[in-house]
């Protein structure tokens, strides 16, 4: 099913979907923003200029473990490619490991556990709260 | 023999009955559920294939449409298949085209036989039909092909979408007969019928009988609200094999 957000990945599964897929990680990833586990962040905007912190503090990917917030910044409003790049990464490693977490839950049979955990981080529970 | 596309249910979640389960492909096993990374024209933009890899991506998606127009599958064929092509020794899933051919097409005309549209790289006419999308994919060699159906609007009449429902059973027979490599690559029968109950009970029902070796939940996703799409889901995956996975 074409389903690349947090929210619909997890009720997805619930309801029995087994294999989903989407543009929309790579898509929003070259307009510089990104998945977290703490919520979208678009890492364009001015207040990242000297955020030195990786995108995502809980995430163990290739661009989290090396590069800033506030390199990625620099280089996607530079219209570097690289940019694009390490933010396209970022969003497959964090939908995939989302995907690696909820087949743990079915083994371990607390995936609603895992869901109102995920979206009370994700700020899901917040008012007016965006899909990505 | 061997069918090419392999499902078994590993355990149920006990609370809300998700799968955990374990597809094995000519290129791989790998445990479901998953994301799947897209690459429209045979590359997951910007990556390469290793990242790919390293991150964990153990199938990709790759675009009928697009790969049908440029470079053509004859071109993809004569490189030895989509893997070899782009490198990717994984997972491979095409779509069947339709989608992009009643999204993104102009001067669309669909027929019982297919759909004709205008090229928009070059202007040529094109036709597909579901034999043609099944030679397409043929030609491009991915694990998992998808039946070409109409994926028409969630909010279209009750009467269009049940002809279109039934015309869509009716090319997902077509290209089961069309279909020329069952022993290396699985064909899919999607499942459409809108935000209508009973019509998605019957593209259900009409595939089923048919017994592909996976299904797809199409026309979701296309604008409508999560609790409408979570209703559809809810009526639909229940009626599906557990002996199959479902896109």
């Amino acid at each position: 099913m074409g389903v690349g957000v947090t929210d619909s990945l997890i009720d997805g599964v619930i309801r029995g979907i087994d294999m989903f897929d989407c543009v929309l990680p790579t898509r929003i990833a070259r307009n510089g923003t990104v998945m977290t586990s703490h919520g979208r962040l678009v890492v364009k905007n001015a207040e990242y200029a000297r955020d030195f912190g990786p995108l995502d503090d809980q995430c163990s990917c290739y661009t989290c473990r090396n590069y800033s917030r506030a390199y990625i910044r620099h280089l996607i409003k530079s219209g570097e490619t690289f940019g694009l790049r390490l933010a396209s990464y970022h969003n497959l490693y964090y939908l995939i490991h989302l995907m690696k977490r909820v087949q743990q839950a079915i083994l371990d049979d607390n995936l609603l556990d895992l869901r109102a955990e995920v979206f009370e981080q994700y700020g899901y529970n917040k008012p007016n709260a965006k899909s990505f | 023999m061997q069918p090419a596309i392999s499902y078994r249910l590993i355990k149920k979640e006990k609370h809300t009955g998700a799968r955990l389960g374990e597809i094995t492909t000519p290129h791989g096993t790998f445990r479901t559920p998953i994301f799947m990374p897209v690459g429209t024209q045979a590359t997951v933009k910007t990556l390469a294939p290793e990242e790919l890899d390293e991150m964990g991506a153990t199938i990709i998606l790759a675009n009928t449409y697009h790969l049908w127009l440029r470079p053509g599958e004859d071109i993809v064929k004569q490189a030895g298949g989509l893997h070899k092509f782009m490198n990717w020794d994984h997972g491979i899933l095409t779509d069947s085209g339709g989608f992009q051919v009643f999204s993104l097409a102009k001067n669309r005309d669909i027929s019982e036989k297919g759909v004709t549209f205008k090229n928009e790289i070059n202007g040529d006419r094109m036709f597909l039909s579901p034999e043609k999308a099944i030679q397409i994919e043929n030609d491009l060699g991915p694990d998992i092909m998808m039946s070409l159906d109409e994926c028409p609007p969630f909010f279209e009449t009750y009467d269009y979408v049940k002809k279109s429902v039934e015309r869509t059973s009716r090319w997902a027979e077509r290209g089961l007969k069309a279909h020329r490599n069952p022993q290396t690559q699985g064909l899919f029968g999607i499942v459409q019928g809108a935000g209508f109950e009973d019509l998605r009970k019957q593209s259900a029902s009409d595939l089923v009988s048919m017994d592909f070796p996976g299904y797809s939940i199409g026309g979701l996703s296309v604008g409508e609200s999560k609790a409408e799409m979570n209703r559809i889901l809810e009526v639909t995956t229940p009626l599906l094999p557990e002996n199959k996975p479902v896109i």
